[in-house]
């Protein structure tokens, strides 16, 4: 008998042992790249495109670059973000591109960036100031420069930013607000980011009150170095408070995680959708249905999560996403499938959730991809009408480890039947950013919108990223615009 | 002398460990579109995209091991999926019902004949 129960779990190991494929060795991810050179080498031949597409640089030298927008006559403006972290200090921007590359100024913001994205509007620029300082904003920009915000203060002084913007069928423009933390408490890595320590009573604000199910959980009280100790906190709540079950949590506008928008005259924030965790990238399809991506949990802080791909969202008016317990329909004590290694199951949130089931998500993309900016094909001469271009910044190291880097490209997405190709990747035996697999490829691409006329795919590329004992350290002037267009048919 | 087979098959295991297969690039651009032709793995395609595609991006490697060029044999797939293996959670026939899994699993195929 003995043999026969061998020869049975030889049968089992050995396909299993066979596909396996595991690259036990230590592999080096996006994320943990070393120094490269400031200078970026660019080479469209390092990109290999779906069949019939061809792609070009059109700018080069920005610093961390955002977002795209072209003007009535078709002109380009990127946003740069602004960093004032590391050894890297730059102020956000609004540039025009020229024909021939050169950048302009057309303004300059202060120190409470990043400025994440820019649409023109009705004669108007309108950009999503993220507000790591002073509260996030939504800012109306006029060609002369001047600068006039439309609403300020909202709560993304945290780990998300205010992101957007994006002009609705309806006149508003429609922006979102990410969340303070990964999944709801506040943490040991809210402190290693920084903003803990500045903002000490910051924290998630719901959009609607919500009842807490009394879930703690105890960490080291980093505000009081020296005193020893644990604090537990709860969901919601500033660092080291202390929640109750059944405990009732106020919501109130402007909040965390949620999509909004606003009237381009100014005025207050309207709520059109809440229950997200970091909604980044926002587009209308052909039809006039609001889509958005969101960069799903990681896994640190209190309260890990393991596994969760980031997803592509329709947005309705109205309805509730998720976060913090849910990963797209999936609770997250659902068996162990969020459960990290050696960890425990993170435990749910709310006593009482908004929807008994949030939607499902029109697709799920790798988990730590974080996708961001993206646009539909409105145009057939360009081809794939009304489905979905995705720029994939990449996975990060904070985020979590991955076997292989993630992201790093564009992808096309089907909306209808959440079915992803890619559709720009860089050339190589392995996926990664250019400056780990020694190319002039796509670095990190943030967003991607098709011109007016609808015949030609921007790619906005934040360039290089490094990241060491201080965090994330991007490269001065590595960002890039790429323009994908159709390749002409080749005539019988 | 007997054979061990436990031995035999841990050599194995370890032996394909070490020589990792590398993560398989075919996607789209590098080795041109996906030829599907059945219903079944144009079925499993959509399935593959809701429950698969987040660890096994495209087939690639991604939070777990690349899929695309995996060697083994369907009912070899289908003891991994339900019983899980490692970081991967095991997938219920609640979650997956018998026919989505030998639709899923002919979605591989195609993936790994492309």
């Amino acid at each position: 008998m003995r043999w026969n129960h061998a020869k049975i779990w030889v049968l089992i190991l050995l396909p299993i042992a066979l596909s396996a494929c595991y690259q036990i060795s230590g592999h080096r991810m996006g994320g943990e790249i070393g120094p490269t050179s400031p200078v970026r080498h660019v080479n469209p031949g390092d990109v290999a495109l779906t069949e019939g597409y061809r792609i070009e640089a059109v700018a080069l030298g920005l610093t961390c670059p955002t977002g795209i927008a072209f003007d009535e006559s078709g002109e380009i403006y990127v946003t740069e973000a602004g960093y004032s972290k590391g050894e890297m200090s730059a102020a956000p921007r609004l540039v025009n591109v020229s024909g021939d590359g050169d950048l302009t100024t057309v303004a300059s913001g202060a120190e409470n960036g990043p400025w994440t994205g820019v649409i023109f509007h009705r004669g108007s620029f309108y950009v999503a100031e993220g507000g790591e300082v002073g509260g996030g904003r939504i800012l109306r920009i006029e060609r002369n420069g001047s600068i006039t915000p439309l609403i300020s203060d909202l709560p993304s002084r945290g780990d998300h930013h205010t992101n957007g913007p994006v002009a609705g069928p309806d006149g508003f423009i429609y922006f979102t607000v990410g969340t303070y933390t990964n999944s709801g408490i506040v943490g040991a890595d809210n402190y290693k980011s920084g903003w803990l320590g500045k903002f000490p009573d910051q924290h998630d604000i719901p959009c609607q009150d919500v009842v807490l199910a009394g879930e703690n959980y105890s960490t080291e009280n980093f505000l009081a170095p020296g005193a020893g100790g644990e604090v537990q906190t709860g969901a919601f709540s500033p660092f080291g408070e202390k929640t109750r079950k059944g405990q009732v949590i106020d919501g109130r506008m402007p909040c965390s995680g949620s999509v909004l928008r606003i009237w381009p005259g100014g005025g207050k924030a309207e709520l059109v959708a809440w229950g997200f965790r970091n909604p980044f990238g926002m587009a209308f399809s052909p039809a006039g249905r609001l889509f958005v991506t969101e960069n799903q949990f990681e896994m640190r802080g209190s309260r890990p999560v393991f596994g969760a791909g980031d997803l592509l969202w329709e947005v309705e008016p109205g309805r509730w996403y998720g976060w913090p317990d849910f990963h797209g329909p999936n609770r997250l004590d659902f068996g162990e499938r969020y459960t990290p290694p050696g960890k425990s199951t993170p435990r749910i949130l709310l006593a009482e959730h908004p929807a008994r089931v949030p939607p499902r998500p029109a697709a799920v993309l790798g988990v730590h991809a974080s996708i961001a900016g993206f646009d539909f094909s409105r145009n057939p001469d360009f081809g794939h009408f009304g489905q979905a271009f995705v720029a994939a910044f990449g996975n990060t190291p904070d985020a979590g480890k991955v076997l292989s880097p993630v992201g790093y490209k564009i992808y096309r997405v089907n909306v209808e039947t959440g079915v992803i190709h890619d559709f720009a990747v860089n050339k190589g035996m392995a996926n990664g950013p250019a400056s780990w697999l020694g190319t002039g490829g796509l670095e990190r691409p943030v967003a991607a919108r098709f011109d007016p006329s609808g015949t030609s795919l921007y790619v906005v590329d934040f360039g290089v990223v490094n990241y060491g004992k201080l965090g994330a350290v991007p490269r001065h002037g590595t960002g890039v615009v790429w323009r994908v267009t159709r390749k002409p048919a080749v005539k019988p | 002398m007997k054979p061990n087979y436990m031995l035999l098959a841990l050599v194995v295991l370890l032996l394909a460990l070490q020589t990792g297969c590398g993560a398989a690039r075919k996607n789209e651009p590098i080795s041109g579109p996906l030829k599907i032709e059945s219903e079944e793995a144009s079925v499993g395609e959509r399935l593959y995209m809701w429950h698969c595609n987040q660890c096994h991006p495209g087939g690639e490697a991604g939070l777990a091991p690349a899929l695309n060029d995996k060697p083994a044999p369907g009912f070899a797939i289908q003891f991994q999926v339900r019983h899980g293996i490692g970081a991967m959670p095991r997938i219920s026939d609640d979650q997956v019902s018998g026919g989505e899994l030998d639709a899923i699993v002919s979605y591989l195929v195609v993936l790994r004949n492309r």
